[in-house]
């Protein structure tokens, strides 16, 4: 049995391996970090981690001081306590999942993922089956059920168009690492200047690296942002992003956008629920076709729902 | 697509919503008014957007409470209620919009739906035949019925406007009636009138297509909507004199219609409430009036003196009371304005024009009136008010002479000057989430008293009563982020917190309310200041709130003597 403890805000730690996953544990050999979040990384800024190529960029980028052994999709890394098999979580570029297995158990921890995979990541890809499942549950409602990205595509690009063509300069909320660069990879086909806040600015460039379209951009310019799409995130834009430009048009790009209730209380003008997690009826999918034994349910406001409907499944559910 | 489909209306309701600024959802909806062809169509689809399923005078209900729907809903998509629905409803804050997403999302759901575009009269005919069955599972079986033909917008629409309240799109009744006039491009004043008149948004929009509004008649019997008083604010007041000031009442407004052998009297929510008072049709139809229209407020009145509030609540709700009540709380009802009189509606007269009226009345037919003061200064003012709260008054009114009667609007030509009733210190109990607007944060907060030395309770604190509203955003933010750890239980969309994060709360008055444990409700408790420095040992205690309760209710009141608050000839 592998037993599974909390480690760090969001992460686990898995004390039969010595194995800790996107936190620190005070006894972790290791420590393997998914994707280049805050949330996901390590208090320590000095430390040690095994990551991706972006993944350990990105954390350089925004502070990490350590060192980090790279790690590819595909590999699977022979440590003396397991194996650990990598693979893309489509949720950021460089966002990764990783498949433990000990004296022929095995756990998958998603991190953070999205099924189908965001369209400016690597993809998403998992072993056909697992003992245990720790599971991203942020979206884990029936009320969550994605369109999917040809057709929030479609979405991002009308809005941008029909408040161009009024007139009106078009604003997309995102945070910025992931969505930003999201957002301008599928608003690139419509080959319009675009300028990006400076925090995901200082990011693209790695997207381009690994060959991310992500068309013409720049860096967020007070005096020439006019008539540009902008793209920004929301406390960005409550401290004054733009705020020289009196007609413009606000789009709020997550998956909390399916909820009306944001539209009041951000002000925006379009919600647009394009998420980088998995929506409610994906993760009963993997459950199913992963056939684990338990769910740890991770990341989720309220896993009671999830947890009901596994437990009909006749999986055992844990939250954690 | 036809025009006058339900799934029209409903994508137009939803534009509205996903609109900004109030001129491009008016331009939305006249454009859609205008496309309507027949006037059975506009009249039904301005009562859905205005009123609701039924026009608001009509009284109707459908009677389909949020419960009934919810589990009609739960079962047509085949999942648990309780442990599915409910904190569903709990994350988006909104019943209807969680309907509305699970029968979008759920397969089974949208297997068993086969939209076809239902036309409006349809929608009413599926409206009466909710109000003629009763019994909850009569009215699921119509609800699912209907569902099965919809899809998932006019799904959220229909249980919305079946509610009979807001549609929560930005986009109130005056907004429609504005939308009238803009779409048959007559005087939004006259459109505004007629509506008034009328009482009937989609009988509005007809007169307008049909170039008729000259032909609305004002009809006795049939309510308008009240002209109601904004909190004053000393600079928006100016110059004292061009103000009359009267006594606030600590009453309940009414609006009486009487055409010398009826009577008919209508609460503030344009509710027929005649029932409820025997005696003062009594007297109002002994007094011989002519046809007449007067605003004013119901008070229990004895021995010269007007009692609070509280005593006329024994009297609220109480259909056809017998003696011994009417002995006990007998009332009277105090006019102060006059909206028709002499075959005409006199609401777009001056206040002093209308006043004069009305004294003539009054002294002609003996019916009691307030008293009007001249205040020419803020110690006149001063003077009245201590007076005003002497009688038992809660305050004053002042009233802009040269103002006209408006109907349904809270201006600034009525102002109201009151004294809070005072404020307790209490503790939160438990935090309910926020619905609408307020969608996934907790916003309502059940207040606690201190009960521990009380030998008649086990509890240590007990609820006094909800409030919310009074803080800030940023209040807001602060105890939610608060609630988080303070919480032990969750009951669906309730969480029962360890009693410790202490607030101030403002309210009007203390009523007796024997279905609550303490006994007492508040009356728009309202927070002041989360008290921060206080712990829960300094909340108040039920014992403080049976003395604020009593002091009010013992208070010596002035009787009507020599500076009374009435007149009665």
């Amino acid at each position: 049995m592998l037993n599974v403890e909390n480690a760090g805000y969001n992460g686990i730690y898995l004390p039969e391996c010595r194995l800790a996953m996107d936190g620190s544990h005070p006894e972790a050999k290791y420590t393997f970090i998914t994707h280049a979040h805050s949330d996901h990384l390590p208090g320590n800024r000095q430390s040690t981690v095994w990551c991706t190529h972006p993944t350990y960029e990105f954390m350089q980028r925004r502070g990490f001081k350590g060192k980090a052994h790279i790690i590819e999709f595909g590999d699977t890394i022979v440590l003396e306590s397991c194996r650990v098999s990598v693979y893309p979580a489509g949720h950021i570029l460089g966002s990764a999942m990783f498949f433990v297995e000990k004296n022929q158990q095995s756990l998958f921890y998603t991190g953070d993922c999205r099924t189908p995979a965001s369209p400016a990541t690597e993809g998403f890809d998992r072993p056909d089956r697992t003992d245990f499942l720790v599971l991203d549950a942020t979206f884990s409602l029936p009320i969550y059920r994605w369109k999917s990205h040809d057709e929030l595509a479609s979405e991002l690009r009308d809005f941008a168009i029909q408040t161009l063509n009024e007139s009106y300069t078009p604003v997309f909320l995102g945070y910025n690492l992931g969505k930003a660069q999201e957002l301008l990879h599928l608003l690139a086909p419509l080959n319009h200047p675009m300028q990006i806040h400076g925090a995901g600015y200082k990011l693209c460039s790695i997207y381009e690296k690994e060959s991310v379209d992500l068309g013409d951009y720049g860096a967020y310019d007070r005096e020439s942002c006019e008539g540009k799409i902008l793209v920004t995130t929301s406390s960005a834009l409550n401290r004054g992003f733009a705020s020289n430009i009196k007609i413009k048009r606000v789009a709020y790009c997550s998956g909390w956008a399916a909820l009306e209730s944001c539209r009041t209380q951000l002000n925006a003008d379009k919600l647009i629920p394009i998420s980088d997690h998995i929506d409610f009826f994906e993760m009963l999918k993997l459950c199913d076709s992963m056939n684990p034994q338990k769910v740890y349910i991770a990341h989720s406001p309220n896993p009671d729902v999830l947890k009901y409907y596994l437990e009909k499944k006749g999986i055992q559910a844990a939250v954690i | 697509m036809s025009n006058n489909s339900f799934r029209n209306l409903c994508l137009v309701l939803q534009a509205i919503r996903e609109t900004r600024g109030s001129n491009a959802k008016n331009r939305i909806c006249a454009d859609y008014f205008r496309s309507l062809v027949s006037q059975k169509d506009l009249n039904l689809a301005t009562r859905f957007i205005g009123e609701g399923a039924f026009e608001t005078f009509s009284g109707k209900r459908a009677s389909v409470g949020s419960r009934t729907s919810a589990t009609a809903a739960a079962d047509f998509c085949e999942i648990d209620y309780e442990h599915v629905f409910k904190p569903c409803r709990t994350a988006t804050g909104s019943s209807s919009e969680t309907i509305e997403k699970l029968m979008a999302n759920l397969d089974i759901a949208r297997n068993k739906r086969i939209p076809c575009h239902l036309p409006l009269a349809e929608i009413e005919q599926i409206f009466e035949s909710l109000c003629l069955v009763s019994g909850r599972e009569e009215k699921q079986k119509i609800l699912l019925n209907t569902w099965q033909r919809m899809t998932p917008v006019e799904i959220k629409y229909f249980i919305r406007i079946l509610g009979q309240g807001s549609l929560r799109i930005g986009f109130e009744i005056r907004s429609v009636v504005s939308a009238i006039a803009t779409a048959f491009n007559k005087d939004a004043e006259q459109v505004r009138y007629v509506h008034m008149i009328t009482g009937s948004a989609g009988k509005t929009a007809v007169l307008a297509k049909t170039d008729c509004l000259d032909e609305a008649v004002f009809q006795l019997f049939h309510p308008l909507s009240f002209m109601l008083a904004s909190p004053i604010d000393n600079r928006s007041v100016g110059n004292l004199s061009k103000y009359f000031a009267e006594e606030k009442f600590d009453g309940m407004r009414a609006q009486l219609h009487t055409d010398g052998h009826k009577v008919k009297l209508f609460s503030r929510d344009l509710n027929d409430v005649t029932q409820s008072f025997p005696e003062i049709s009594e007297f109002i139809v002994n007094r011989n009036l002519p046809p007449t229209v007067l605003d004013g407020e119901i008070c229990v009145y004895k021995d010269d003196t007007i009692f609070p509030f509280q005593l006329l609540q024994k009297r609220m709700g109480l259909k056809n009371p017998n003696i011994k009540i009417l002995k006990k709380y007998p009332v009277l009802f105090i006019s102060y304005d006059l909206l028709y009189t002499m075959k005409e509606p006199i609401f777009e007269k001056r206040l002093s024009d209308r006043r004069e009226l009305l004294e003539n009345l009054a002294r002609t037919y003996g019916i009691p009136i307030t008293r009007q003061f001249d205040v020419q200064n803020w110690k006149d003012m001063e003077r009245l008010f201590e007076r005003a709260l002497a009688h038992g008054n809660e305050g004053l009114m002042l009233k802009r002479k040269a103002s006209r009667y408006e109907y349904g609007q809270r201006k600034k030509s009525w102002l109201k000057v009151k004294k809070p009733g005072g404020s307790l210190d209490t503790v939160i109990m438990y935090a309910h989430a926020g619905n609408g607007k307020r969608g996934g944060t907790y916003s309502d907060f059940t207040l606690g008293i201190s009960v521990k030395n009380d030998e008649r309770y086990e509890e240590e604190f007990i609820p006094i009563g909800k409030a919310y509203g009074g803080y800030t955003d940023d209040e807001l933010r602060k105890i939610n982020e608060n609630i988080k750890e303070l919480a032990v239980e969750r009951y669906g969309p309730t969480l029962g917190l360890i009693p410790e994060l202490m607030v101030e709360i403002e309210f009007d008055d203390i009523q007796v309310n024997n279905r609550t444990k303490a006994g007492y409700t508040m009356r728009l408790p309202r927070f002041r200041a989360i008290r921060w420095d206080l712990s829960p040992e300094d909340a108040n205690t039920l014992k403080d709130v049976e003395k604020i309760y009593r002091k009010k209710i013992e208070q010596e009141r002035m009787r009507q003597g020599v500076n009374a608050s009435i007149l009665i000839y």
